[in-house]
């Protein structure tokens, strides 16, 4: 009896068990503004190949690319508006972009050796470092978008307005008078001829 | 621009209305105008820059004192025409060029008295042409003008002459005939603070010898050279220094020196302030030294005689009213003696009135004390006390075509009754300035 009731326990846990669904996946990471394509989310080391890494890695230099694009674009806009504050800002992205796009194919470089080289752990690393620049590139083109201008924080060019009053006259008082011709009548007389 | 402050003076009205100085206000009748008002859009714009202004004015009214007779007197109708042209640089909404401004104009006014008596005489009919000529150059800080104006004036003589029943003899009247010329030229250096100006003014003045009463003798030259320099404490208030020394000339000296007239050369050195004491209130205050220096004769003398004050006051009431009055004590050349001591009370109030009317009241007392030895022995020690009205009133049909009413007064009470008047006009009149 206690033999049977341990074996309907274990088939009756058994199917309990088995009868849910299979654990739900994580929620994707909050993602980062702008272009909502991009997945942020680190895949776990057990399931991406080299090859997958290499893929993934190109997808990551499109995107900097892009970003780094868009970057530059909204610096001459900034130049043609004359926008010195919003110029600033930008520039400031587009600066700290190109250097992580410079350390981004440093590492892609190194990955690709890895990988040819059979290192696993090199490659991981590497990858690793891709996946964190093109977050920051990704941040930094989000940051550029949200640059402040002039024309959130001017209020407009000083203007001066001059109000004369209308009783001031408009000659000028401090001429001396104009010389006038004197044909006032001559008084009475009779003069010798 | 206020239509009736704008109105010009009349030319043909200047035997009575005198200027008062360094304001360009009339005491007395003004008269019909001889130049545009000055109104924007008014003008025909016959070149880019260029504009051309056309007007005329009639007159028709009374006149109680024809040969201005101390009894007896003489009335009559009178009319008065006078057309006119005016060339300026300007666009009908105003002027092109503050560097160069031009101003060129010409009239002719005809005058007729209507009384049979004056027509037979002679007298009915006088052409007074009148023209001028302006040029300004310059920027701010030096500058250029010249200027010429001249004028003929034919008037109805004095009554107590040679004539039967009040009536002059020989049917010519007064002619005079004058034209000024000027030159000067402008230094403002630095901000403009001081200014500097040094004017040459030549003016002839030629009497008709032909006239019944001839003043030819006292045909005369007078160059005038003036220095004014002017510091401006605020931007239209300025105390100034002005040196003026004058030749005058008589052009037939024989006959002067019969008349007990001579050259002279007047010098003022005055000083003062000119300009506004706050936005509706100016005034002139002019105080300073000043002699005659007569060749011959009689001469400025004593602290008085050698003092020259001139002091005007003018307030802007409202933008359609302004208010002047002024005290002047000079002397000045004559045709009967050398000069005569003067001394000028006058005022003047213009008033707009519901954008339409436009009101002009004026009045002006001299006291005239002749000096020296007269050509005329029964003028000797003669002294006038002239009193002087002007009114108008206009209706201004456009801000260019207007009619209205008119009144002139004139009155002289010498201590020589034969000098003594009284004569008063009135007027219809209507006109277009454009």
């Amino acid at each position: 009896m206690l033999k049977t009731k341990l074996l309907l326990t274990t088939i009756f846990m058994g199917s309990t068990v088995f009868a849910q669904g299979p654990a739900p996946e994580a929620p994707p990471a909050p993602g980062g503004q702008g272009a909502s394509a991009v997945d942020l989310s680190v895949k776990q080391k057990p399931t991406l190949t080299p090859a997958d890494m290499i893929n993934q890695s190109k997808e990551y230099f499109t995107g900097m690319g892009a970003v780094v694009k868009r970057i530059q674009t909204l610096q001459d806009q900034a130049k043609r508006e004359k926008d010195i504050i919003r110029l600033n800002c930008v520039t400031d992205k587009l600066v700290q972009a190109r250097v992580n796009v410079n350390i981004a194919e440093q590492s892609m470089a190194t990955m690709q050796e890895s990988v040819a080289r059979n290192n696993e752990g090199e490659q991981t690393h590497e990858f690793t470092r891709l996946t964190i620049v093109n977050q920051k590139v990704t941040v930094l083109g989000a940051e550029a978008e949200n640059c402040i201008g002039e024309d959130l924080s001017f209020v407009g060019a000083t203007r001066i307005e001059v109000e004369v009053d209308p009783n001031i006259p408009q000659y000028d008082p401090t001429q001396p008078g104009s010389p006038f011709i004197d044909i006032t009548r001559p008084p009475s007389a009779s003069p010798i001829d | 621009m206020n239509r009736r402050f704008a109105l010009s003076i009349g030319l043909g009205a200047l035997l009575a209305g005198r200027v008062a100085s360094a304001q360009e206000v009339t005491i007395g009748y003004a008269g019909l105008p001889a130049k545009s008002s000055g109104e924007s859009n008014t003008g025909i714009q016959i070149s880019d820059g260029v504009l051309l202004h056309a007007g005329f004015g009639v007159e028709a009214g009374y006149d109680t004192n024809v040969f201005y007779a101390p009894t007896n007197t003489i009335g009559s109708s009178i009319f008065r025409f006078m057309p006119y042209l005016e060339l300026t640089n300007a666009t009908r909404t105003g002027p092109v060029s503050k560097e160069l401004t031009f101003d060129a104009h010409a009239g002719l006014q005809y005058r007729h008295y209507g009384n049979s008596v004056i027509s037979n005489a002679g007298y009915a009919d006088s052409w007074n042409p009148n023209a001028g000529l302006s040029l300004s150059l310059g920027g701010a800080q030096f500058g250029f003008a010249v200027a010429d104006v001249f004028a003929r004036v034919e008037d109805a003589p004095y009554a107590n002459s040679a004539g039967t029943g009040g009536v002059p003899a020989k049917g010519i009247g007064i002619e005079r005939n004058n034209n000024q010329a000027s030159i000067e030229g402008r230094w403002s250096p630095g901000g403009g603070r001081l200014t500097s100006i040094l004017r040459f003014t030549n003016m002839v003045n030629i009497y008709d010898q032909n006239s019944q009463q001839s003043y030819s003798y006292a045909n005369a030259m007078t160059n005038t050279l003036m220095l004014d320099v002017a510091w401006k404490w605020l931007p239209k208030t300025a105390i100034f220094l002005n040196v003026s020394q004058s030749f005058v000339d008589y052009l037939n000296n024989s006959a002067a020196t019969m008349n007990h007239l001579s050259n002279s050369y007047p010098l003022y050195v005055t000083t003062g302030l000119r300009g506004l004491l706050t936005e509706k209130t100016s005034a002139v205050l002019t105080l300073g030294y000043v002699n005659g220096f007569y060749s011959n004769g009689a001469s400025t003398s004593g602290f008085l005689g050698s003092t020259y004050l001139d002091l005007a006051f003018t307030a802007r009431l409202t933008q359609l009213s302004r208010a002047v009055v002024g005290y002047r004590h000079d002397f000045l050349n004559t045709v009967i003696s050398n000069f005569a001591y003067e001394e000028t009370v006058y005022a003047s109030y213009v008033q707009q009135i519901a954008g339409r009317l436009g009101l002009d009241l004026s009045g002006r007392y001299a006291y005239l004390s002749y000096q020296g030895q007269t050509g005329d022995p029964t003028q000797q020690g003669r002294v006038d006390n002239y009193f002087q009205l002007g009114a108008t009133l206009d209706y201004f049909l456009r801000n260019w075509a207007y009619l209205g009413v008119g009144y002139s007064l004139l009155d002289n009470r010498s201590n020589i009754a034969a000098d003594s008047y009284l004569k008063q006009q009135v007027f219809a009149r209507l006109g277009v300035t454009y």
